[in-house]
């Protein structure tokens, strides 16, 4: 390597070698103050990426550092497997909401994911027309007119069928066994994000175009756009008794959402795991943590800002 | 022998419009997307399996597991150096103050003082976007994968320049890590190694390392070769030969090899932190998340910044090797006394950065991010409020006019049609073996049931090159002619390049909405700038003498473009287009994040959906024959051209 690196190099090498040593030598700040509780231990928690999410990861991650000591780390990847594996091999520790009911049973068989019971949060799933759409068509909110309506929905890339804005790719989505179920008129898009999703809803309800698309509880999107709820659109229930229909989907049931945990949070006596088997809050209380969020204040401070309004319902998580 | 081509070219695609009207709908082997085929279940069941044996498989414990302890390591080792406090810590190793000190003092000593002067403003800006520790992760994983890249890829770049055999068994690898698109393998990588740093950095070196062997060993073989017979025939050993002739003549080359390296890491950066590496990738991705532009932005620029730091640093310490005129004794002292200086300098400051608490930790109070953040979300939602009826009627027309008719021909026609035409159209333009690939590449998709999905792709990568190629030779024709342009556009080419698609995917969709254009319209910006350079260096190219022959024959600028200077650069264009397509089909993936569906959807989904799983590695794999059956067409009809 001499022959592509010159003198130069070694002297540079030198002057690094030397920084590094001589760093290694003083004496430095940091033993100046050091604060890191023991008991608590250091945990993980999986972020993942939506804002409700968020909500409830910060909410607790603020407690566990503040109350508990804990040294926490917060990684942000993807929902499902690849959490499922991060979990396995000991890198993430918590995931405080999960929809995919039961998606994680090959990693629980294993014993390397466990189930931490629900976060009292509840997954609302469904389809839901542009707010305005209802007052000019009342009856667009029932499923069996909704082809009667098809044409509106027409765009650029629907084929010639109505568009119908399908989920973000994590989330259950079942919009092509509903289209068939209820022999619609319509092509499923997927929209592919929730920053996809969101866009298309308030651009529908600013310039009063058609949308219709796929939506959950708890969403920001409804704290800023409060009548969206008047917009969803009820398709008849599932039903198990007759083959031929059960042979599609016809509705989203509700999901209430699962906490997991890791084997080795699972098996630990820190104060960490009372506080993440006890938390539980409501659609109400996440959706007010996740608007400040998205108002942007740091999920720090939004986080914060529900902890100290809500110090009784903390103490309970805390077991006190 | 000319004409003849182009009238069969366009015979066979008259054929095939006819054939797809006469056709439609009939054999498409559309699936529903939550459906698999029997063998993308059996990949599925394959991955699951993959999964479960991680902990106990020997493969693991005694291979894929120790690689990637190692790797992490090593990352962690240098971000507990500048990024991160050490277990135990409060701070990192060496504190802001310190590495911009080290990074002033290695810019000088490696380029010259203007350089460092740039690197340092350039890390302060970091810095006072409040990215500081973003930046500094981000530094540590493209130090660690250029680091080990270059490890790997010199010394074997440097035997593939020196045996025909090793460089004739390296060049498929090195070719299809070219048209790999990353975001692909990514899936597979972080199946094996997991997520986190080390699959990352991993990730990176697949990407990095063939350019820094393809450079190098063309460092190593283009050089003049009087000096080296000259030594082999003065009885030096083959081994004094390289150490004393070959690598100190390549050197230069070499070094720009590096460079490339290093910028094949930058651009990683943002990717990375999809699969859970730390670094500037993560407020990018965040910021998608809650939908402001203005903080991905800070971000982005944070990216941009960095990206500019590495490339200007490297390419300068590339071209201070140019200079011809021996420097003076007198210079010579001079600058080993300033060397030495600032060597000092640096080691202080460093030992400064360890133990006075101003010099350790980022002060708080410098941070320009709201500022910025307002600015770039006043300027976004300027444009979308004023300029997206324009964008979306732009939208709709392209959609009808150009999108739906090419859907429409290649996934709603018979997948027999098609492959047959896209092997005439291969035996056209590059004969009998080009075709041969072509339909055994083709049929592979066919077989693996994803040819609906890919055909879908196609009609978005088919339409994206040619928006690219139409914006792009133009601006290339305009900087290639005039070098004030260049300058002024050079810039934004940079940002282009290395601003995340990921900035600009929340305000697209606002121009756009959930559509087929928006993922058309990223992989415009993202492909274009790649496109500009190369073309406007084919233009520079063309001899002056030919245009200055054109001008004395009173040809009109228009005339010496159409008739000199274009089709003199006809090779480079076929090439820039091949780089074009290949760019627009490597963010196809992003795509499925805002609408396009097709592979890229499947790809995300398959991520997340353990039951699609098999799907989506498919589609991954899928996206890449896309990728070398028409990397080959192309390369084969600018071959033929020549």
């Amino acid at each position: 390597m001499k022959a592509l690196f010159g003198r130069r190099s070694v002297f540079v090498t030198v002057v690094i070698a030397a920084a590094l040593i001589l760093s290694g030598c003083a004496k430095s700040v940091n033993s100046s103050s050091g604060t890191t509780s023991k008991d608590c231990g250091s945990w993980a928690i999986a972020m993942h990426a939506w804002t409700g999410y968020t909500a409830s990861a910060q909410v607790v991650a603020e407690i566990a550092k503040k109350e508990l000591g804990c040294t926490i780390t917060q990684t942000t990847l993807d929902e499902g497997p690849t959490t499922y594996d991060a979990m396995e091999a000991g890198t993430i520790d918590v995931v405080i909401e999960d929809w995919g009911g039961g998606r994680w049973s090959d990693w629980t068989k294993r014993g390397s994911v466990v189930e931490a019971g629900l976060n009292g949060n509840v997954g609302l799933i469904g389809m839901y027309v542009a707010p305005w759409m209802v007052d000019k068509y009342p009856d667009i909110t029932d499923s069996k007119n909704l082809n009667k309506y098809a044409s509106l929905f027409k765009t650029a890339d629907s084929g010639g069928k109505g568009a119908w804005y399908e989920g973000p790719p994590g989330y259950t989505t079942i919009g092509e066994k509903m289209v068939a179920a209820n022999k619609l008129n319509f092509k499923v898009i997927f929209s592919g994000s929730e920053a996809a999703l969101v866009s298309g809803f308030t651009k529908a309800e600013a310039n009063k175009t058609p949308f219709i698309g796929y939506a959950w509880q708890p969403w920001t999107l409804f704290a800023k756009m409060p009548n969206l709820e008047k917009g969803h659109v009820h398709f008849p229930a599932n039903d198990w008794t007759d083959a031929k229909t059960a042979s599609g989907l016809t509705d989203y049931p509700s999901t209430p959402l699962m906490k997991l945990i890791s084997k080795k949070l699972n098996d630990s006596t820190s104060a960490f795991k009372t506080l993440v088997d006890n938390f539980k809050w409501t659609n109400a209380d996440q959706n007010s943590v996740a608007a400040d969020i998205e108002g942007g204040m740091k999920p720090e401070a939004a986080a914060q800002k529900w902890i100290d309004a809500h110090a009784d319902v903390v103490k309970t998580w805390l077991g006190k | 022998m000319h004409i003849r081509k182009s009238y069969l070219l366009l015979g066979s695609v008259t054929i095939w419009i006819a054939l797809a009207r006469l056709l439609h709908g009939k054999n498409t082997l559309q699936i529903a997307t939550y459906e698999n085929t029997s063998f993308t279940s059996f990949i599925g069941e394959k991955a699951l399996a993959l999964r479960g044996n991680r902990t106990h498989s020997g493969a693991f414990i005694y291979f894929f597991n120790p690689i990637r302890a190692v790797i992490d390591g090593f990352v962690q080792f240098i971000r507990n150096l500048i990024a991160v406090p050490a277990p135990g810590g409060l701070i990192p190793i060496i504190g802001w103050f310190g590495v911009v000190a080290l990074v002033a003092f290695v810019v000088f000593a490696t380029s010259q003082w203007r350089t460092a002067l740039l690197s340092v403003a350039l890390l302060m800006a970091c810095g006072a976007l409040g990215m500081w520790q973003f930046t500094m992760d981000s530094i540590a994983m493209t130090l660690a994968s250029v680091i080990l890249s270059l490890a790997i890829g010199i010394p074997l770049g440097i035997w593939a320049g020196l045996s025909d055999r090793v460089l004739k068994i390296l060049t498929p690898f090195l070719d299809l890590a070219q048209i790999l698109p990353t975001l692909v393998y990514m899936a597979p990588i972080a199946l094996v190694f997991m997520i986190g740093a080390a699959s990352a950095t991993i990730a990176t070196m697949i990407y990095a390392i063939p350019i820094s062997i393809r450079i190098t060993s063309h460092a190593i073989r283009n050089l003049n070769q009087s000096p080296v017979e000259a030594s082999t025939s003065m009885g030096s050993t083959q081994k004094q030969t390289l150490k004393k002739v070959q690598i100190p003549m390549a050197k230069q080359m070499i070094v720009l090899g590096i460079n490339q390296t290093v910028m094949a890491a930058v651009s990683f950066v943002v990717i990375a932190a999809l699969i859970g590496a730390p670094g500037l990738g993560k407020p990018v991705i965040s910021a998608l998340i809650i939908r402001n532009v203005g903080q991905g932005f800070v971000a982005g620029f944070a990216v941009v910044f960095l990206a500019i730091l590495m490339d200007r640093s490297t390419s300068a310490a590339a071209k201070r090797q140019e200079s011809f005129i021996p420097p003076t004794p007198k210079k010579i002292k001079m600058k080993r006394f300033t060397l030495i200086g600032t060597g000092i300098a640096a080691v202080v400051s460093v030992f400064l950065s360890r133990t006075i608490l101003w010099a350790a930790v980022w002060p708080t109070s410098i941070n320009i991010a709201p500022q910025v953040e307002k600015i770039t979300n006043n300027a976004t939602q300027w444009i979308l409020d004023n300029l997206s009826i324009f964008t979306v009627d732009f939208k709709d027309f392209i959609s009808y006019a150009f999108l739906n008719p090419l859907e429409s021909i290649l996934s709603a026609s018979p997948w027999y049609v098609t492959v047959a035409m896209i092997v005439a159209l291969a035996l056209i333009i590059g004969g009998v073996r080009t075709a041969i690939l072509a339909f055994v590449l083709a049929m592979c998709i066919v077989v693996s049931g994803l040819w609906y999905e890919s055909m879908l792709t196609l009609t978005q990568t088919i339409l994206g090159t040619a928006l690219t190629m139409i914006i792009g030779i133009s601006l290339g024709i305009w900087t290639g002619r005039n070098d004030r342009v260049e300058r002024i556009l050079r810039p934004f080419l940079d940002a282009g390049q290395t601003l995340p698609a990921f900035v600009y995917l929340v305000p697209m969709l606002g121009l756009f909405g959930p559509t087929r254009f928006t993922a058309i319209a990223t992989g415009i910006v993202y492909s274009i700038p790649i496109v500009v350079k190369i073309v406007a260096e084919g233009i520079r190219a063309v001899p002056h003498s030919l245009v200055e022959a054109a001008t004395a024959a009173g040809s009109t600028t228009r005339q010496i473009i159409t008739k000199v200077q274009l089709p003199a650069a006809k090779k480079t264009i076929l090439l820039a287009t091949n780089q074009g397509l290949i760019y627009v089909l490597a963010v196809v993936v992003i795509g499925g994040f805002v609408g396009a569906g097709g592979l890229g959807y499947l790809v995300i989904v398959g991520n997340s959906k353990p039951e699609l799983q098999g799907k989506g590695l498919i589609a991954g794999a899928a996206i890449l024959l896309l990728g070398v059956i028409f990397d080959r067409i192309m390369q084969a009809g600018a071959r033929r051209s020549a």
